[in-house]
């Protein structure tokens, strides 16, 4: 019985299905990451046109304020277990865009993310690698990070 | 006994249909990469062999999120009903020279009703999600399974027109090379309503992507959504498996008679659909309502009329 | 048509009997001229719009608080004739007399900028058939965030409850659309957007019955960065972080645009070898976007082959971006006064690579798809633009091109070395989806010719000694600008690009910039396309007109 168990939850870190939702430039690379040479799929990875079956939430990039709602209402759609990836400078404190007055300076503190992957956009093969230690959290069991806290809980969208 | 467990659970019952899910899915994802110029699942297993049975195990034991506004045991119970549906003209196709499980005279009757109602099951799961963009995935698939019907209804008639029976073992016993080339446009007008039907390129109308999300399925997550899937493969299987019965002879071939055959013919068919699957856009609505009427629908019953032509002429010898 | 060969000399005379401080030559295709009164704008519009120059690029409102004035700048175009005319009026600052009249009524392109400058600098525009705001998160409606004075930093500080109103008015959307539209009937409201496989940050309120569209309402602003404020915080080169950012497709080309404002202002002529390594970098920018361009337009119709086909050949193009520049897409390689960095003459390898890569897929990209019978089927009858349409909504770029407007700034007004480059205007006659389709690969293999042209040139001027790669790639722009005011306009790869510069004395950053991108006119479209016309082509027709949502926000 463990051993059953124990292979769906391996199934779980090895197929990891992306949502389709797209916030800033660094989306640019993620398609790239799906193209010809890098081809993301390669490790399982996959995009699903419905909130509802991804696995991955991506922040691509910087998170303006008009579409923050829109964001935590997609990590509201997922079905558990699901983790978040942010991508790029900006979603860590809004890289570049640190002093412009739309962009949110700090989404991974309402969204907390798991990975984060360095950047401005972070080459394909850095968001392959990234997504490969989410593959890695998963499989020593650690919970996700945004189940465990941060201010969408508190916020209305 | 033994054999009813057999053939329930294991061939051609639930485990051959997940196989085949399983497989199906890996070979679509393989064998469209490189068309994609891409390399496909890779790290799983051999040749990412693995992936597809990840990916549906993972889908099998996620969450199933239950939308507030639907009715919840409608909305969980109909997938599995469409699993059902789609599996259950396994018994009557004969896989193996030992023909099929149910060896009934109106095998191709059972075999087209019960591919022909698997549409409005899905009808009704986009109906009961209350989510705008599967309503109208629903109305779409509804819309078009009504016009694709008529055309894969009257040329799966063919060869029980030409060879006067509705039991498939008999057809697949009289199929002959040259009732294989009289039947050569029925199996074609098959084909192309078997990609309304089961709605993929250029008919993939009711789950475009861009257009409806992805219609029907766009509420279902987990295992509803793994239920959907595996219905949708194991239709694959049924719709494959009756253009191998009806027009190639199913499990006969060369040298040997054996499911392997019929493996191959299934898998061939597969091929085509994806090579298509790549290389086309898809149309419209209006487009594909006028083409199924204008055309498909005319074209099938004039191939209706050669059929009985030829046999009158040609085929007399059976 | 009217207006054909009027000289430039005519419309002085035309104008001149307005009041205005002056009139003076500007460039080379340009009029400058400032009103006395700002009631005399729908005067010299009409006038204007009579000697054919239909179009208004852009509408770009400068605050300047000491002097109590905002000051109004339009940007009137003629597409084909290469005529253009700048128009600036003063207007007084408080918002209770912060009014003008509007000039959509007699030219429907200025509708969104007008729009625009009511929600970024609190103008009135009387008359405006829908003055709403747009682009601004609901939290700045009513603020004028791009005013010198807005204290940002004061409005943040309440972060959540910024969101609240965000949200607030998303949910009263929302109930609206749900409950009190037709409860009976099949009309609904589908918001195509944000979160849509096909749609991108975007929002499209799409008003169907059923399948049938009756209108479109785009809601813009997903990824409002404030570019245009933001730069005001950076000194003249770091402002080029923001400027590419516009849209990351083709970046260099927006570099290009900011630079040559900026070298104008302080008054610097770049080498001539700057100049055609800008013609190769930004060709380079442009067929990386073609090609998602290309690749998107048939995702729309469900089919991905041709997007991994393209990122494969884009790949290499980026492969010469990173070698020269360090990174693939964040190139930041165009600086006021050249190029970034000297260039390695190595590089050419990789170029060639890239050129022979295109060279032996192109042809299958054309037999398979281009000419693929599905596509022109599906895309041959939605989305027509006439000509006259393309012209009142200043379309630019290979969507007027399509239409059959005869405008490429690359040759209207050679910047670079584009006055060296042999190139000719593609165009299409229909306007239609699979015509602007056509247009954007036709250019793709134009780009390749200008790369090989542009690499040829630089080698030869390298092998003669003419070019020195290691030290002609910049001259020296002083960290401090003069007062100043420039426009420049450049060909990107969506349209045209104009960049409106404002400098003040000895600045160290720029005191206003604005970036006129094409997208904003492409959306503004959307909703004579796609009424009346099926779910089916929306995400057709939205791909087709090649809007790219950096772009369309800033
Ligand atoms: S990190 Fe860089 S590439 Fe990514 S969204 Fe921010 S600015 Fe764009």
């Amino acid at each position: 019985m463990l051993k059953i168990l124990d292979f769906f939850e391996y199934a779980k870190s090895e197929s990891l299905w992306m949502a389709h939702f797209c916030t800033g430039c660094c989306s640019l690379e993620m398609a790239a990451a799906m193209g010809p040479r890098y081809d993301w799929e390669r490790y399982g990875y996959m995009p699903t046109p419905t909130p509802r079956q991804a696995d991955i939430l991506m922040i691509t990039g910087l998170v303006s304020k008009k579409i923050l709602p829109a964001l935590l209402r997609t990590y509201a759609q997922m079905g558990e277990p699901k983790y978040v990836v942010a991508l790029g400078a900006c979603s860590f404190d809004g890289g570049p865009y640190n002093d412009s007055l739309s962009v949110i300076k700090n989404p991974t503190e309402i969204l907390p993310a798991d990975v984060f992957i360095a950047g401005c956009p972070p080459k394909p093969e850095a968001i392959i690698e990234g997504l490969e230690q989410v593959k890695a959290k998963i499989k020593a069991g650690i919970p996700s990070a945004a189940s465990q806290g941060g201010l969408w809980k508190e916020m209305e969208f | 006994m033994i054999d009813a467990f057999i053939s329930g659970f294991l061939f051609p019952g639930v485990l051959y249909a997940l196989v085949w899910t399983v497989g199906l899915f890996w070979f679509f994802r393989k064998f469209m990469a490189p068309l994609h110029k891409r390399v496909g699942p890779y790290y799983n297993g051999p040749h990412g062999s693995y992936q597809t049975l990840f990916d549906l195990s993972k889908l099998w034991t996620k969450e199933s999120i239950t939308p507030t506004g639907v009715n919840p045991y409608l909305f969980s119970t109909m997938p599995l009903i469409a699993v059902i549906v789609a599996m259950l003209p396994n018994v009557v196709i004969p896989w193996t020279n030992n023909g099929p499980l149910l060896n009934t005279p109106y095998g191709l009757l059972i075999l087209v009703v019960l591919v022909g109602i698997e549409p409005f099951l899905l009808f009704l799961i986009g109906f009961g999600s209350d989510n705008k963009y599967s309503f109208l995935g629903a109305i779409r698939v509804l819309t078009q399974a009504i016009s694709f019907e008529t055309a894969f209804f009257l040329s799966a008639l063919a060869p029980a027109l030409l060879f006067s029976t509705l039991n498939l073992s008999k057809i697949v016993e009289s199929v002959s090379f040259v009732s294989f080339l009289i039947l050569l446009p029925s199996l074609i007008l098959y084909f192309i309503s078997l990609l309304g039907l089961l709605e993929q390129p250029p008919f993939n109308i009711p789950d475009a992507e861009q257009e409806v999300v992805y219609g029907f399925m766009t509420e279902y997550s987990g295992t509803g959504y793994f239920m959907l899937q595996l219905a949708k493969f194991v239709e694959f299987m049924a719709v494959f498996a009756g253009a191998g019965t009806l027009f190639m002879g199913a499990y006969r071939g060369i040298f040997f008679d054996s499911y392997l055959w019929f493996f191959i013919k299934m898998v061939s068919i597969a091929v085509i659909m994806i090579t298509i699957r790549a290389a086309t856009p898809r149309i419209t609505m209006e487009q594909m309502l006028h083409f199924s009427w204008r055309y498909l629908v005319p074209l099938s019953l004039l191939n209706l009329a050669w059929v009985m032509f030829a046999k009158a002429m040609i085929f007399t010898g059976v | 048509m009217e207006g054909d060969g009027v000289l430039m000399d005519y419309i002085k005379n035309t104008i001149s009997d307005i009041p205005t401080e002056y009139i003076e030559d500007y460039k080379q295709n340009w009029l400058k001229c400032k009103l006395k009164d700002s009631k005399d704008i729908l005067t010299i519009t009409e006038k204007l719009k009579k000697l054919g120059l239909r179009s208004i690029s852009t509408i770009s409102p400068t605050d300047f608080p000491n002097e109590n004035k905002i000051e109004m700048n339009y940007f009137f175009e003629d597409l084909q004739n290469r005529k253009n005319c700048w128009v600036k009026c003063d207007i007084p600052r408080e918002f209770d007399k912060c009014k003008i009249d509007s000039i959509t009524p007699i030219m429907p392109s200025a509708n969104w900028h007008e729009r625009e400058a009511y929600s970024m600098f609190g103008v009135d525009f009387i008359n405006h058939p829908d003055l709403r705001p747009i682009i601004v998160s609901q939290d700045y409606y009513g603020k004028a965030p791009y005013r010198a004075d807005f204290d940002w930093r004061a409005h943040e500080a309440n972060q959540l409850n910024n969101l609240k109103a965000i949200v607030d008015d998303f949910k009263s959307d929302e109930s609206k659309n749900e409950k009190i539209l037709d409860p009976l009937g099949s009309d609904t409201m589908l918001n195509w957007g944000p979160t849509h496989p096909a749609s991108g940050p975007i929002r499209l309120k799409v008003h169907c019955d059923g399948e049938k569209v009756i209108s479109v309402d785009p809601e813009i602003g997903y990824v409002w960065r404030a570019l245009e404020d933001l730069v005001t915080r950076k000194d003249f080169i770091g402002a080029i972080v923001a400027v590419e950012r516009l849209c990351f497709m083709d970046n260099i080309n927006s570099m290009t645009g900011y630079c040559m404002a900026v070298e104008e202002i302080a008054g610097v002529e770049i080498t001539p070898f700057a100049k055609w390594m800008r013609v190769l970098l930004g060709e380079c920018a442009r067929v990386s976007s073609h090609f998602m361009g290309l690749g998107n337009f048939f995702n729309t119709m469900g089919l991905h082959t041709l997007m991994l086909w393209n990122m494969d050949v884009r790949e290499y193009f980026l492969d010469v971006l990173e070698s020269y520049s360090g990174a693939r897409i964040a190139t930041a390689a165009i600086e006021p006064g050249g190029v970034r960095y000297p260039l390695d003459i190595s590089i050419f390898k990789e170029l060639q690579a890239a050129i022979d890569k295109f060279d032996s897929v192109i042809g299958d990209i054309e037999a398979i798809f281009v000419k693929n019978p599905t596509m022109k089927l599906r895309a041959s009858k939605v989305g027509i633009i006439s000509k006259n349409e393309a012209i009142d909504f200043a379309l630019s770029g290979p969507v007027a091109r399509a239409s059959g407007v005869k405008t490429d700034i690359r040759l209207d007004e050679p910047y670079a070395a584009y006055n060296e480059v042999k190139m000719d205007y593609i165009t299409a006659q229909n306007g239609s989806a699979a015509d602007r389709f056509r247009v954007i690969f036709e250019e793709l293999k134009q780009s390749v010719d200008i790369i090989r042209q542009a690499k040829q040139k630089i080698e030869e001027g390298v092998a003669s000694g003419e070019f020195d790669p290691q030290k002609d790639h910049m001259v020296k722009v002083p960290k401090k600008l003069p007062a100043g005011e420039a426009i420049s306009r450049v060909e990107w790869a969506r349209g045209e690009v104009l960049m409106h510069l404002v400098t003040t004395e000895k600045a160290k950053s720029p005191y206003r910039l604005k970036m006129r991108a094409p997208s904003f006119n492409h959306t503004m479209m959307l909703n004579r396309l796609l009424a009346d016309k099926t779910l089916s082509d929306i995400p057709l027709v939205f791909g087709s007109m090649y809007i790219c949502q950096g772009d369309l926000d800033r």
